[in-house]
């Protein structure tokens, strides 16, 4: 959105629900946002870093979301309202720190960790409810519903966080983060702020006062509990929770974050809304229990519509059962029940048919076209498998790992990493990914495949790493490997970006967030000062690739570090590089399917820049995709592919 | 249709991972899935080719072995202990530069660089041995680079790899220098040419080189580090008598392994092979033994080999004596034994002896003379 910070209190604007958290977080007056990227949550730190000088806010792509998070404490610690941003992945690696960080507090700066999961796992590794998380280490949580709200509720977190002094989650999701609606523009602060000031300083008539060092655990833990109790106190009569329907519903929907809205229209479709009530929870962790109490005792079913897991369920079927005596039998409906499932995304129409199941309804669709449109609307679709880019480098370095491998002829495997090479795993990648986790954990894998030798594994162990994840959670097992000297070979496939989110800037690349120029780490200084044996290899000339991993395998010691290094050609277009060839197929030439070639190009091969002619039975450039890189010339077995230098 | 119909995906199942593979190349010829590595053959990629040259001919799936030699000969199969010949003699090169660089007489070397010279072809598919001594396919266009290919190689050299660097549409005429097996291979795309991998009518001449096995480098290399840095060596032997050890000639003298030690390495998969003599050849060239060092036996099999046979040695080129009876019974009788133990060996891989898996194409009773006794 242009003008992200425009002044202009009331104005309606369409934002998407990352560019409301970011105004959100601009309203509130940050001074402080750091991230690691990760999808849903990309757009949110960029979109504050557009406008880091107009507002004075110090804004960072940190090296991983434990260092974000830290940041984002310390700023708060010296009384500047601050943002951390991550997905749900993200929050597992800052979550060592938040569990100590909820036992000193955070500091007279609001501090707020907006926290996105992805039900589905669309762009996601795996499928989590990071909610849990609140309830785990004693933290408020809020789920928003769309943009505007999600807008209100982080400039409601900051005063609550400044209030309990205790960092404050606002979970979104995947359909939140990106999902555009209308957001009215609030007042903005003043530039200015106070001066940033720790006021830990040693009191020698008062040491432990102003400490921010966790412990000692029971006191510190059961005054966590206390300030809790006042969330829950000031949940109870939070605008973010709303009711809407009949004294006493037949039936009591309790819903949060999006779910609501798929609610609050399967009601209205079915055209039940007189018989069925829709208590939506804003703030979910710790539950308002006399809010919550109060609507269950309205009603003889409940039925929980949530994203992920069945959390509002069992802290409310938690409830009930403390005032059993008091509330009598309630029949509860969720994922429990199986009305609704506890994994993939919640939409109206699931909600729809746990209605109509429940009510006994028949069961009924949005309108009486919608399966007919959405079928037709499938049709316009066309099946696209998962694919890397046309020239992306990734592809040239699998070709040369798989070809590596089978060359080498010992079972070699490659330990797979989070990122575009993720694809590995599948096609793309040529189905060289055998493992693939978290962030780093393929050279944490390879550490332990590395060190097997005893038990009679002789396989060689590679390790991919994208160079932001290198930065962000691969160096320890680096070092780790070194150290214990662990047989494996590390590939670092350096395309200059954090590519997969959306080219985000890492601590390699020269650049800070806000585009400002940086220094630059090291990455091959950083192997070789660890003690790893470097090579520097470009995937694009393949045989030498491929003759240089061979090699590494084959050198049987600690581990060995090759940066296959070649710059994304999506960040390339953007910066206006143009390669070097005009690549064309001579069809007099291309073997096509027969005996000699059987579609190499286009079958194995796979970028998405090479067509299969069917009618002619030969291959062909699609010139809108083709990003001339000229690889597919140095694979085609007939030379029939032809690259040309243009300048 | 001289062979059987499969795709490299049969070819990896039926040949190569039932220990049948001799490494003789000819699948790498036209393939890009498929490639050599380490003294191995290696299938890089799934392809989807049903019926695809890699398997049509490769000399380890059904060979009709009589339409074969009817395509390459005129004539059936032979019966012959030694196959198809017109002349069985002894021959030498007369060029000592080349005997020097040679396993035996040179013939082969003095054959080729004059059919180079003459104008007869233009170049020859042979093996070359690197710089560690290991054998790779290798393309001579010249006298010298044909010398720098002369000795023998124990280890199967995938020569015929060597077709895929003959640029596509290149009109060469070509001569091919294997064992057997390749020899057999090229027979069968000559009696059944392939889709895309090049054409075998360039093929003016094939030179044959007996063979009795052929080593697996993942088992012979270790064993050759072992005793000398392979760079020093200057020529691999193994001397008739007494025929114990297995001797690599080094520039710091000659290094010894038992010849026991080195039968270990042995691919087993030549256990099936039945050709000691290159059958599928216009000329077959071997050692003539110990009583006749520096000479080599020669089997002349085609008019086109005789008559290049014939102008090099009008032309000086060279030296040939009629080989004595009982040397010429000698051969026949290992060249017997070889098919014996070799049509023994497939049945039992088998488990019928009306099947020879790769043999096919007989006449009746043909197997049954050498699987009696």
């Amino acid at each position: 959105m242009a003008g992200i910070a425009t002044d202009n209190p009331g104005a309606v604007v369409l934002l998407v629900g990352n560019e409301a958290v970011a105004r959100g977080a601009i309203e509130a007056g940050i001074g402080v946002a750091a991230a690691y990227p990760g999808s849903p949550t990309s757009e949110i730190l960029p979109t504050i870093a557009g406008v880091a000088g107009e507002r004075d806010i110090h804004v960072e792509w940190s090296a991983n979301e434990k260092v974000a998070t830290e940041v984002a404490a310390a700023a708060s610690l010296a009384g500047i309202r601050s943002l951390a941003v991550m997905k749900q992945n993200g929050l597992n690696i800052a979550a060592d720190f938040i569990v100590n960080l909820n036992m000193t507090g955070s500091g007279e700066g609001g501090m707020v960790i907006f926290v996105a999961d992805d039900p589905g796992g669309m762009t996601s590794s795996n499928e989590q409810d990071s909610r849990m998380v609140a309830k785990w280490i004693d933290n408020p949580l809020l789920e928003a519903e769309n943009a505007q709200e999600a807008k209100e509720m982080l400039k409601w977190a900051y005063e609550l966080s400044e209030k309990l002094k205790l960092p404050v989650f606002l979970r979104g999701v995947t359909r939140l983060c990106y999902t555009r609606g209308n957001v009215t523009l609030g007042e903005l602060p003043p530039r200015s702020r106070k001066k940033a000031y720790f006021p830990a300083i040693w009191d020698m008539y008062n040491p432990t006062k102003s400490k921010f060092t966790a412990g000692p655990s029971p006191v510190a833990h059961r005054d966590l509990h206390e300030k809790l109790e006042v969330a829950r106190g000031v949940f109870e009569e939070s605008p973010f929770n709303h009711y809407s329907g009949p004294d006493n519903p037949e039936l009591l929907i309790i819903a949060s974050g999006v779910c609501t809205s798929y609610s609050a229209e399967a009601l209205k479709v079915l055209n039940i809304e007189e018989r069925v009530g829709l208590l939506k929870l804003g703030t979910v962790w710790p539950l308002p229990e006399k809010l919550v109490a109060k609507w269950l005792s309205s009603t003889g079913k409940v039925l929980f519509v949530e994203e992920t897991d069945p959390f509002i369920e069992q802290s409310v079927m938690e409830l009930a059962a403390d005032r059993l005596p008091e509330m009598g039998g309630i029949v509860f409906y969720g994922k429990r029940s199986g009305h609704l499932a506890p994994c993939n995304e919640q939409s109206t129409d699931l909600v729809m048919a746990a209605l109509t199941d429940i009510l006994g309804l028949p069961p009924q669709f949005r309108d009486s076209d919608y399966q007919k449109s959405a079928e037709e609307a499938m049709k316009l679709v066309p099946n696209r498998p998962i694919n890397m880019c046309a020239g992306c480098p990734h592809r040239a370095t699998f070709w040369a790992v798989k070809n590596a491998i089978a060359l080498d002829g010992r079972k070699g495997f490659v330990c797979g990493d989070i990122g575009c090479y993720s694809m590995s795993f599948a096609a793309p990648g040529f189905y060289q990914a055998r493992t693939m986790h978290a962030m780093g954990s393929g050279t944490g894998l390879a550490n332990g495949f590395g060190n097997m030798q005893r038990f009679g594994f002789d396989q060689p162990v590679l390790a991919v790493s994208g160079d932001s994840t290198f930065y962000h959670a691969v160096l320890p097992a680096l070092v780790s490997g070194v150290y214990n000297k662990a047989n494996f070979t590390l590939l670092i496939l350096d395309n200059s970006a954090t590519a997969m989110t959306g080219f985000q800037p890492h601590p390699g690349t020269g650049l800070l967030a806000t585009g400002e120029m940086a220094p630059v780490v090291d990455m091959e200084g950083l192997c070789r000062a660890v003690g790893a044996e470097v090579r520097v290899c470009d995937p694009f000339v393949l045989g030498e690739a491929t003759r240089t991993i061979v090699e590494m395998m084959q050198n049987e010691s600690g581990p060995r570090v090759i940066i296959m290094r070649h710059m994304c050609q999506l960040l390339k277009a953007k910066r206006k590089i143009s390669d070097k060839y005009r690549v064309q197929v001579d069809r007099e030439r291309c073997l096509g399917d027969s005996c000699g070639c059987d579609r190499l190009c286009t079958r194995i091969f796979g970028c998405p820049g090479l067509m299969w002619d069917s009618g002619a039975k030969k291959a062909a450039i699609d010139e809108a995709l083709c990003v001339g890189c000229g690889l597919c010339s140095d694979i085609c077995p007939a030379g029939a592919i032809k690259k040309e230098e243009v300048n | 249709m001289s062979s059987a119909k499969g795709g490299s995906k049969d070819l990896l199942e039926e040949v190569i991972n039932a220990g049948l593979c001799t490494g003789c190349g000819a699948c790498v010829t036209g393939c890009p899935y498929i490639v050599v590595r380490g003294g191995r053959i290696i299938v890089l990629d799934r392809c989807t080719i049903a019926a695809g040259d890699c398997y049509r001919h490769c000399p380890r799936t059904r060979t009709d072995m009589n339409l074969v030699s009817d395509r390459v000969f005129g004539v059936p199969f032979s019966s012959d202990e030694t196959g198809h010949a017109l002349t069985i003699a002894m021959a030498r090169s007369a060029d000592k530069r080349i005997s020097d660089r040679a396993q035996d007489g040179g013939t082969v070397t003095a054959l080729l660089a004059f059919a180079l010279a003459e104008g007869m072809i233009d170049a020859v598919v042979c093996t070359k041995m690197d710089e560690d001594k290991a054998p790779h396919g290798f393309i001579a266009h010249s006298r010298d680079e044909l010398l720098q290919c002369a000795g023998a190689s124990y280890e199967a050299g995938f020569a015929l790899e060597a077709f895929r660097k003959i640029p596509a549409g290149s009109a060469d005429r070509l001569a091919a220098v294997g064992v057997g097996c390749q020899l057999e291979s090229l027979a069968k795309m000559k009696a059944d040419p392939p889709v895309n991998g090049g054409n075998p009518a360039r093929l003016q001449l094939t030179v044959g080189l007996f063979c009795g096995w052929s080593l697996r480098s993942g088992y012979f290399r270790p064993i050759l580090r072992g005793i000398c840095d392979p760079a020093r060596i200057v020529k691999f032997d193994i001397p008739h008598s007494p025929h114990t050890s297995f001797d690599a000639y080094t520039q710091e003298g000659r290094k010894s392994v038992p010849l026991d030690e080195i039968r270990a390495a042995i691919n087993p998969a030549c256990q099936y092979c039945w050709d000691m003599t290159a059958e599928f050849s216009d000329i077959s060239v071997g050692s003539a033994g110990s009583k006749f060092p520096g000479w080599n036996t020669i089997v002349i099999r085609t008019e086109k080999g005789a008559e290049l046979v014939g102008r090099a040695r009008d032309a000086g080129i060279v030296e040939s004596e009629p080989l004595p009876e009982w040397r010429l019974s000698q051969l026949k009788t290992a060249a017997l034994n070889r098919k014996k133990a070799a049509f023994k060996k497939i049945a039992e891989k088998s488990g019928d002896s009306h099947d020879l898996l790769h043999i096919a194409g007989l006449a009746e009773g043909f197997a049954d003379r050498l699987l009696e006794g």
